[in-house]
């Protein structure tokens, strides 16, 4: 077959297979014109929503290395904040505990809170905190959701749910508008975080330099970091007695949600967790299961920045192997991925909790002096104002200076550089490279896309990429820029390293003094409204480590994303409606649609039932039954009125299911009733405990 | 008549592969398998449509393992005169049964293992195959690692029942791709090659002829096989597809031998698979 007519035919069958993918076109619904309200000053109000799926869902963030989700430790909430000004200018900021930021999710809140609540997609930020414990399924490329865990599939469903839900948080903190007074403030956190592909990050021009008052005794790539923890503190106007009350906060910290080992099996809100519930309960201390305070904790310029956890809570990696115990002498090697030891997984896991508790504790601490600190500058009054835009990334690549087609490099594959994957530094035979290493760029490399090993590029050139990979991935982003008060902040839908977030934050620094926009500081948010992946500067693209191996357009990418927050900087507005172009409709290609998830087959009251409860060393164990397998731990409400399990000491509750030292494990597959097996590490010798179920069932007492 | 070591191991497969689904530390293998010849130590031993079905069993504790198995080899075609067969030109369908039980201890990467592998043949000599009289047993010994890129292992056999002497059987394996995410699969290249150490007829059965024909190497052997797993039941086990696409040069002339009036210095063949995997780890593999 001559290659003229190999490629019509491998061209047809890709139009093929293109022709199944299932495509979704979003509209970009925009916020209507604001009415004036009749306050004189500055509104705020919060809401919340559950938004823990059932057991069942793919862990998303790790890769091939996240499991199935198998029951839960801490809840995973959308928490949102309504700022509005005298104008009626509103701006919803939702940061949700989820893996990675989706334009599909994005839009389907605004398409539901548009027209109740005045906030389209211009007025909506919807960023995510990047637990990796968190769902996979709801993403808007196909890459996302079908190799984003190691469960495979976009589900429509969860999308319904998560939208859903979110969307009620949104429209509660619209009904809790009230009169409010803010503070913005920031505060240095050093030793919590590390940079952790330094070698890309010393590639940048001019050398990056600690800020001065990083301490000599921290490791470069501790120093290196952007310390800056942000926050915007809410103090709400009481109703009844008309004081004005600490109500929440709004904070940016740039840091990886991957506290978790990748081994872990339950979902949970990681350290960004811990945090959120500190403030929380220091704001209310009430012992409710929900606190009435709420602390939206967000991600800043976070791509090369990990939590400083130990070597020893990263776990061993499966290898390829023949299956050992039943290769007998007549039948042929079975291969297998061969898992780590049972022990050493459990090692490597209780590591990374050790280090989520310790870290999340410090931060915690850091947020907490942080809001006090603030208590003296609170304002009544804000300014407000928004800029939006939808690049066609594909369409519009020559004008923006990014590469026209998207490519994910070969580094993307092996993991980042202190959390590689089973793919780290595989070479087929032992001799073969395919570029799967850290920075390992391609010497060859011609095109835009230059350094970056792209997929298969070694055996097959660009092929594989052009007709497998790239469409599998957005070909939009969803940017914003904010003005709240004498902050900018800058939405990038995608996770933006730390010398790239800084150009980022000058760039929009210096648009605003050019265009007389009375602001001081700039603040990055990231994996917000979508997801590019990573987005890195040229010099950390040339080097090709995870992050640029994972940045898609190319070496431009960074600058152009910074040339955009600049312009959308010197389009700041407010009071009106944007043009319909800033929100252009989305082609979205999910991928196949699959159900990860399965509705309930009954909504009747929970079966509960006790079925033992005993303790071994710190550790209280009980097995109970209770609802099914497919429920969500909250529905019909955006939050639980009350736990699904407590542990009570003399009848007083000591713990319960939202708790950093309680497990709640699923102990098998069987739909209903559920069989959990709750794990609290919190009991001490020689006392007395019981659990109770759904606030009525109570066990037998047993003593630790 | 029923063969009574059969069905006193189907007996005991009967009762571990239940108790391979409940327990972790035992497990249990069902192949289905279906190739174009047969060979075993790198003598072919049928030509035409073959099949393997296989059960195996094992128990694992520490580091110890223990196993044990069933295979019988059938002949799915008609055999024509002078074809290569153990079964003959008869009716019958069976061509050997094969018992195992094996033993090994893995010190973390390293493995060392002993067996032994009782021979059942039950063809038809008069009508060309292979009888009762080849009936034999063999003991091995191997020692093996697991790298990332190589798992090589050397063997040796003794056929404690007919005839004297040892062979050695070198092989590696080497996995190509292994595909991270479900549904995995995975490509392999396997190598080996034979070594006849003196294994020669029986001075006490001076009638029997040897395996092989000579001392030296008996032939080497390239394969190329891909695992695709098809799916897993949690808690359970997976099930698993293979395909195999084999290659052997032959040196010994007993390896060559590929029927009457047929000697093949190099053959080529296909294999496929089903094997189910049943409690251990199989439970949680990912």
């Amino acid at each position: 077959m001559s290659r003229g007519r190999l490629a019509l035919v491998l061209s047809a069958f890709a139009a093929l297979l293109s022709a199944c993918r299932t495509s979704l076109l979003l509209e970009g619904p925009l916020s209507p014109r604001p009415l004036p309200s009749a306050s004189t000053g500055l509104l705020a109000g919060f809401g919340r929503a559950d938004i823990t799926p059932p057991a069942g869902v793919g862990l998303a963030g790790n890769g091939p290395e996240g499991r199935r989700a198998r029951g839960y430790r801490l809840r995973l909430y959308a928490r949102a904040l309504i700022l509005e000004d005298p104008g009626g200018n509103r701006i919803a900021l939702v940061v949700a505990d989820l893996p990675l930021g989706s334009a599909l999710l994005h839009r389907r809140v605004a398409a539901l809170t548009a027209g109740a609540d005045g906030i389209g997609v211009d007025r909506l930020v919807l960023a995510v905190t990047h637990t990796h414990a968190g769902p996979g399924h709801y993403f808007e490329a196909a890459a996302y959701n079908e190799q984003g865990s190691a469960v495979a599939g976009y589900d429509p469903g969860l999308v319904d749910s998560l939208s859903r839900r979110i969307a009620a948080a949104v429209h509660e903190a619209r009904l809790d508008l009230r009169p409010a007074k803010a503070a913005w403030g920031s505060r240095r956190v050093w030793g919590s975080t590390r940079i952790r592909s330094l070698p890309a990050l010393i590639r940048n021009l001019p050398l990056p330099a600690p800020p001065p008052d990083a301490p000599d005794s921290l490791a470069p790539e501790y120093r290196l970091i952007d310390p800056t923890l942000s926050m915007l503190r809410i103090d709400q106007r009481d109703p009844v007695t008309g004081s004005y009350r600490p109500a929440g906060a709004f904070s940016v910290f740039a840091m990886h949600g991957t506290g978790n080992a990748s081994t872990n099996e339950l979902l949970d809100a990681d350290i960004h967790g811990i945090v959120e519930r500190r403030l929380e309960r220091h704001i209310d201390p009430a012992p409710s299961f929900v606190p009435k305070a709420f602390h939206l904790f967000a991600n800043g310029a976070e791509g090369d920045v990990s939590p400083a956890w130990p070597g020893e809570s990263r776990c061993g990696l499966p290898i390829v192997a023949p299956w050992p115990m039943l290769d007998g002498p007549f039948t042929k090697p079975l291969w297998q991925w061969r898992p780590v030891s049972p022990a050493g997984v459990a090692a490597c896991t209780h590591a990374a909790r050790l280090a989520v508790d310790s870290i999340g504790k410090h931060l915690g601490d850091e947020v907490i002096a942080l809001f006090e600190s603030l208590g003296g500058a609170l304002d009544g009054r804000l300014e407000l104002a928004r800029a939006f835009s939808t690049l066609a990334l594909r369409e519009e690549a020559g004008s923006l200076g990014i590469c026209s087609e998207p490519a994910v490099g070969m580094a993307q594959f092996v993991g980042a550089d202190d959390a590689p994957s089973r793919l780290d530094r595989w070479r087929p035979l032992g001799l073969l490279s395919l570029g799967l290493e850290q920075g390992g760029p391609n010497r060859k490399g011609r095109g835009c896309h230059g350094a970056k090993h792209q997929f298969l590029d070694v055996l097959f050139g660009s092929l594989p990429n052009k007709w497998i990979v790239s469409k599998k991935f957005p070909s939009f982003a969803q940017l914003s820029v904010l003005r709240i008060g004498n902050r900018l902040i800058g939405t990038v839908p995608g996770e933006v390293t730390t010398t790239a977030g800084s150009r980022m934050r000058a760039g929009m620094l210096a648009a605003a003094g050019q265009f007389g926009v009375a602001v001081d500081t700039a603040l990055i948010l990231g994996l917000a409204n979508g997801n590019v992946l990573y987005v890195a500067t040229a010099e950390e693209y040339a080097a090709q480590y995870y992050e640029g191996g994972s940045t898609l357009y190319g070496p431009g990418e960074a600058a152009m994303f910074a040339r955009a927050l600049a312009g959308l900087t010197t389009s700041l507005s407010a009071g009106d409606v944007l043009p319909s172009s800033a929100a252009r409709a989305l082609d979205l290609r999910p991928g196949a649609p699959k159900a990860i998830l399965r509705p309930r087959r009954s909504a009747g009251s929970k079966p509960a039932r006790i079925e033992r409860i005993w303790c071994s060393g710190d550790t209280l164990y009980a097995d109970y039954q209770l609802g099914t397998v497919e429920d969500w731990p909250v529905s019909g409400s955006l939050v639980a009125a009350h736990p699904e399990v407590e542990v009570l000491l003399d009848n007083q509750v000591v713990a319960w299911d939202d708790d950093v030292s309680m497990e709640l494990h699923l102990r098998s597959l069987r739909k209903a009733p559920a069989r959990w097996q709750l794990r609290w590490s919190g009991a001490q010798t020689g006392l007395v405990y019981r659990i109770r179920l759904w606030n009525q069932l109570a066990s037998a007492p047993t003593r630790c | 008549m029923p063969n009574r070591p059969a069905l006193g191991i189907l007996s005991l497969l009967g009762l571990l592969v239940p108790g391979a689904c409940l327990a972790a530390q035992f497990e249990a293998r069902l192949d289905l398998s279906s190739s174009n010849r047969y060979t075993w130590h790198g003598l072919s031993r049928a030509a035409g449509i073959v099949a393997q079905s296989a059960v195996a069993a094992g128990f694992r504790s520490g580091r110890l393992t223990i196993a044990t198995g069933f295979v019988r080899h059938h002949e799915l075609d008609r055999v024509s005169p002078g074809e290569l067969t153990e079964l003959g030109t008869g009716s019958g369908r069976v061509g050997e049964d094969d018992f195992w039980a094996q033993a090994g201890l893995e010190l973390g990467r390293f493995r060392l293992s002993s067996g032994v592998v009782r021979y059942h043949f039950r063809g038809e000599a008069p009508e060309g195959g292979g009888g009762p009289l080849r009936n034999t047993t063999e003991v091995s010994a191997a020692a093996g690692t697991i790298g990332r890129y190589l798992n090589p292992t050397l063997e040796a056999w003794w056929d404690v029942g007919r005839v004297r002497g040892a062979f050695l059987r070198a092989s590696a394996t080497s996995p190509v791709v292994g595909w991270p995410f479900e549904p995995f699969f995975f490509i392999a290249l396997a190598g080996e090659v034979g070594l006849n150490l003196g294994q020669g007829p029986d001075p006490a059965r001076p009638g029997d002829l040897a395996n092989f024909s000579d001392r030296g190497v008996t032939h080497a052997a390239l394969a190329l096989n891909t695992v695709h797993r098809l799916h897993h039941w949690g808690g359970v086990g997976s099930a698993s597809l293979s395909f195999g696409l084999n290659s052997q040069l032959n040196f010994d002339e007993a390896a060559r031998f590929n029927g009457l009036g047929r000697r093949n210095g190099l053959i080529l063949w296909l294999s496929a698979g089903v094997t189910l995997l049943l409690g251990g780890e199989a439970r949680v593999l990912r």
